[in-house]
């Protein structure tokens, strides 16, 4: 785990468009999700 | 351009509908889904109120999936029994669909449950589409080949009373089709699409039927649900508008052919993650409309039915004095309109043959 924490900015770097699409649909869900707690309440 | 539509009671810009229809036909044609998951956002969009875009484009996609269906019925890649044991399952899921959709509708929240039903489905499946698409095209750039197991045994393959499917070459318990025609069902009912993007994937994962008989069944499949979805609309509801389904048909079947001829020459990998964004920017787009947006009451006008004109004014009076007629008429309309197309293409195709054979 440490050694995971430690490499993530080098795979962030290695792999720019993945690392985009999982910060894209994390955000896209993520207002998705917030909307309709806020709608239903 | 604007035409009144006199069952939704709105007016909707003519080419709008016609070439919005069309594009969503070609994308239909070039990925083989229906459409439906796009266009009645669409619908709703352009102001169209969600209980008529729903019952509508359900009319819509039983035209779409007759042609498609016709054309697959002469090429003999149908597997009649398998659909027919969808169908069952799909009637039961309809019922219940039409059932949910009444309790909704009858408590005033049914066009939110359909705008956050569109949001949760695109949303789904954009982001399977662009998983799958980038995955795609990641393993062609490494050149990476993977093997995929023939069968995988999930709990519903132990289910009892089990059949032999000739044409499709399984013996298979009969609740697996029944229980996903329910799922399907029930989602069309609700939701006025076709279902086939579900359906696709649980004909290829779960029931294991070989590959060339899955679109023509799955259209087969689409033709019983959308009668029942469409006829269930226009019985309960009256909200099937025949000037609408006649826009969203010629739309939608000149795009489909369309569609079709140009996936036989180009390369959907990359087409798949470009669809699987726009599904990604519809859905955002209607959570906006939905949870952000200023919803302004809009002005109803009432128009005195003498202002209408002759046709407007005849669809009007059967919609409401004979519901269960205008419910047939619309659905045989379609099927009629689904079935010609299939024939046109065919005679076509025939002469272009002929003409390129003659040439050669």
């Amino acid at each position: 785990m440490p050694n995971l924490i430690k490499n993530l900015p080098s795979e962030i770097k290695k792999n720019k468009l993945k690392t985009g699409v999982i910060v894209g649909l994390s955000a896209y869900w993520g207002v998705i999700l917030v909307g309709t707690i806020l709608s239903i309440n | 351009m604007d035409v009144f539509l006199p069952v939704a009671e709105v007016s909707v810009n003519i080419l709008a509908i016609i070439s919005l229809s069309g594009i969503v036909g070609i994308l239909s044609g070039l990925f083989g889904v229906g459409g439906g998951f796009l266009m009645t956002p669409f619908l709703i969009f352009l102001g169209v109120p969600p209980t008529y875009a729903v019952a509508n484009e359900a009319n819509n996609i039983l035209a779409t999936s007759v042609s498609g269906s016709t054309t697959h019925y002469l090429k003999d890649t149908l597997d009649y029994k398998m659909g027919f044991m969808i169908v069952i399952g799909g009637a039961i899921g309809t019922l219940v669909g039409i059932w949910t959709f009444t309790y909704f509708k009858g408590i005033g929240k049914i066009d939110i449950v359909i705008s956050l039903a569109y949001m949760y489905i695109l949303a789904i499946i954009g982001t399977a589409m662009l998983v799958e698409g980038l995955g795609e095209i990641d393993k062609a750039r490494k050149k990476i080949i993977t093997k995929k197991k023939l069968h995988v045994h999930y709990w519903i393959h132990g289910l009892p009373l089990r059949m032999r499917f000739k044409k499709s070459k399984l013996y298979e318990s009969a609740f697996t089709p029944i229980i996903i025609g329910l799922i399907v069902g029930f989602i069309a009912a609700i939701m006025g699409i076709g279902g086939a993007f579900i359906l696709v994937p649980a004909m290829i994962y779960i029931i294991g039927m070989p590959t060339k008989l899955i679109p023509g069944t799955s259209l087969f499949v689409t033709i019983f649900v959308s009668v029942i979805v469409t006829f269930l609309h226009s019985f309960n509801y009256g909200s099937i508008d025949l000037i609408l389904v006649l826009m969203l048909v010629t739309g939608s079947i000149i795009g489909v052919q369309c569609g079709q001829k140009i996936g036989e020459s180009v390369d959907s990998t990359g087409l798949k993650t470009l669809l699987a964004i726009l599904l990604l920017i519809v859905g955002i787009a209607i959570a906006y409309d939905t949870f952000f947006a200023e919803h302004t009451v809009n002005e109803v006008v009432k128009i005195d039915a003498n202002d209408l004109n002759p046709l407007s004014m005849f669809i009007k009076k059967i919609s409401l004095e004979v519901p269960i007629l205008y419910g047939l008429f619309s659905i045989v309309s379609a099927i009629i309109l689904g079935v010609s197309a299939a024939f046109i293409r065919r005679f076509l195709s025939n002469l272009r043959k002929k003409y390129f054979q003659k040439s050669a």
